[in-house]
């Protein structure tokens, strides 16, 4: 029985043969295929290797530096400053104690999360509008002039970091929740009888309960930190504003696919893989050493 | 047990949270608001609206008598359904085999999907290969390119990992083969991370407008995500305007664009509600309900 057991099973890579194809067929292949960035690609016959031709272009573009820097700007928004968001909103909904009111709150709040950029993009464009939006009605209410922001330069960064929030606010703090639910009522009964206020209980025993998830969450998210959010850019920059929002993947998008700069798409693909491949190992680790649980 | 103080903030913390939930309703019942309303009334509806003036599916029977936005509703469901399948059989079957422990090279395997999960490959290079291997222009372009999403795969794998491997045993001893032993007993035991996984992946297959934009060329292969981006996100309307394109220009003349485009979005958004349900049941309600469950 024992031999029996130690014996591989052939068959088994039968089962697991579809997703090795796949694997191979979009992933590897794509990935040894990046060896192009120190390339000039050609179509038809050998494509001849030029070095780091590529990479030097791209740092002496100031187009890319300002890529960079919109990238590094967006994604701090998206996730520095939200991060505390879920976490406040987790808060508040843990304290609502009337059943229907809760989940009434929740199942609301969790949808946008579910509506692709597409359509989110399409309902944020009506909402700002200068023109008939909702937003701009209320700015009536107060006596202020209509502002299109969707246009402006220096509200855009804003509209991403809103509609960001208007999606994923609910969402993200289901974690939370979930990390509220299991605090043991009995620490509360126990401060309760040692006299302990609302805001004492919240700083001695909500807070350091809810540590480990808000650095779990903090550190994973800082390993995609380069992302930014191509569908989102992607579904609401427009030629006014895209000097401030273009990010690494839109960029990327623009020069390789519409531009057919396949090389020079790849070096900056190739670029952003490398320092992404760093934060996610570095995620990884921290995570590792903080809360004993890595990325996988 | 709360002082008078602290329950003032709370009531206080309350209405943040209506708030916050206003704010997510009142702009689709406005889009909705404004897709159903009376064509001769659409200039009453301004941006906070949440209740149509007057009535008419007008916009939606222009919309679904038209051959294009037809065609990309049948093109999403296709795509979502047969994505979705394909994507349900992969990922289970590499799971189960990845969790057997007397599957060859395992740790090789194990590697193979750490690295797919933090390389990410080049957009151009991906595209390169999917002309290469001859799928640009087709609809398999846009279901195969994420056959498998290592984060669900690895979700699956865990809950393998729980069915009590003596089950398993008996089964084999019984000269069950292996794809038997998934179909009869690893599956079946499974169905609510199935369910949650086919959902998600649903969703994702539905949402998906990138992918199709640039490996199709066709407008009648178009999902309709890839039509709402058109006609919604950048306002293309003249390329949707004429014979054989989304309106005619009778109809353009007489209804309002942003109805028309208010009632494409909320076509868009409909098949994501109706699941919506099940989606709080299976992932969602252990959270609400209190209980913690990956």
């Amino acid at each position: 029985m024992a031999a029996l057991s130690r014996r591989r099973d052939w068959t088994l890579l039968i089962l697991l043969a579809p997703a090795l194809v796949y694997f191979l067929v979009y992933h590897l292949i794509p990935i040894g295929g990046m060896v192009m960035a120190f390339q000039d690609y050609r179509i038809i016959g050998k494509s001849p290797f030029v070095g780091l031709k590529h990479f030097k272009m791209l740092f002496a573009s100031p187009a890319f530096m300002q890529v960079l820097v919109n990238t590094l700007i967006i994604s701090f928004m998206k996730i520095v400053l939200f991060f505390p968001l879920p976490i406040v909103f987790a808060l508040m909904l843990n304290e609502v104690r009337t059943s229907f009111l809760r989940k009434f709150i929740q199942s609301t709040t969790y949808l946008p999360h579910f509506l692709s950029w597409v359509v989110i993009a399409g309902i944020w464009i009506a909402f700002l509008s200068p023109s008939s939006g909702g937003a701009n009605q209320l700015r009536g209410l107060f006596g202020l002039p209509p502002r299109d922001y969707m246009t402006d330069k220096s509200a855009i960064r804003w509209v991403l970091f809103a509609s960001e929030t208007w999606r994923s606010l609910g969402w993200d703090s289901i974690i939370y929740l979930a990390a509220l639910t299991s605090i043991s009522p009995s620490l509360y009964e126990s401060a309760d009888l040692d006299g302990a206020g609302a805001l004492q209980k919240m700083r001695f025993i909500t807070l350091p309960e809810l540590l480990p998830t808000m650095v779990t969450v903090f550190i994973l998210n800082m390993g995609f930190f380069l992302n930014a959010g191509f569908d989102q850019v992607f579904n609401m920059m427009n030629d006014s504003v895209i000097s401030v929002v273009d990010i690494l993947d839109t960029y990327v998008y623009r020069i390789g696919l519409l531009n057919m700069q396949y090389s020079f798409s790849t070096a900056a693909s190739l670029f952003k893989g490398a320092i992404g491949l760093v934060l996610i190992l570095a995620a990884h680790q921290g995570s590792r050493r903080i809360t004993g649980k890595g990325l996988w | 047990m709360r002082t008078p103080a602290s329950e003032l903030f709370w009531r206080w913390c309350f209405i943040t949270l209506l708030l916050c939930t206003c704010v997510v309703v009142v702009p689709l019942l406005n889009v909705l608001a404004l897709s159903l309303s009376d064509p001769a009334r659409v200039s009453e509806v301004r941006g906070l609206t949440v209740f149509p003036k007057g009535f008419s599916l007008v916009n939606y029977r222009v919309l679904l008598a038209n051959p294009l936005f037809m065609r990309s509703i049948l093109n999403s469901v296709f795509i979502t359904v047969v994505g979705t399948a394909l994507n349900l059989l992969v990922t289970s079957m590499a799971a189960f085999a990845l969790t057997r422990p007397k599957l060859p090279f395992k740790r090789f395997f194990m590697i193979l999907i750490i690295v797919v999960m933090i390389l990410e490959p080049a957009l151009v290079t991906e595209y390169l290969v999917v002309k290469k291997i001859g799928l640009m222009g087709s609809l398999w372009a846009v279901i195969l390119y994420k056959t498998v999403n290592v984060y669900y795969l690895i979700i699956l794998m865990r809950y393998f990992e729980e069915i009590p491997p003596s089950l398993i045993e008996a089964a084999q001893v019984d000269g069950a083969s292996n794809m038997t032993v998934l179909k009869n007993i690893v599956l079946p035991l499974s169905k609510p991370a199935l369910a949650t996984l086919g959902l998600f992946y649903g969703v994702f297959h539905w949402n998906e407008y990138f992918r199709a934009s640039i490996y199709l060329t066709d407008p009648m292969k178009y999902p309709l995500q890839l039509i709402l981006r058109q006609f919604v996100v950048l306002d293309d309307t003249a390329s949707l305007i004429g014979s054989g394109a989304l309106f005619s220009y009778d109809e353009a003349a007489r209804l309002s664009y942003d109805a028309l485009q208010a009632s494409t979005i909320i076509v868009a958004i409909l098949p994501v509600l109706i699941i919506y349900p099940l989606i709080l049941k299976y992932y969602a309600r252990g959270v609400m309900e209190g209980g913690v469950k990956e």
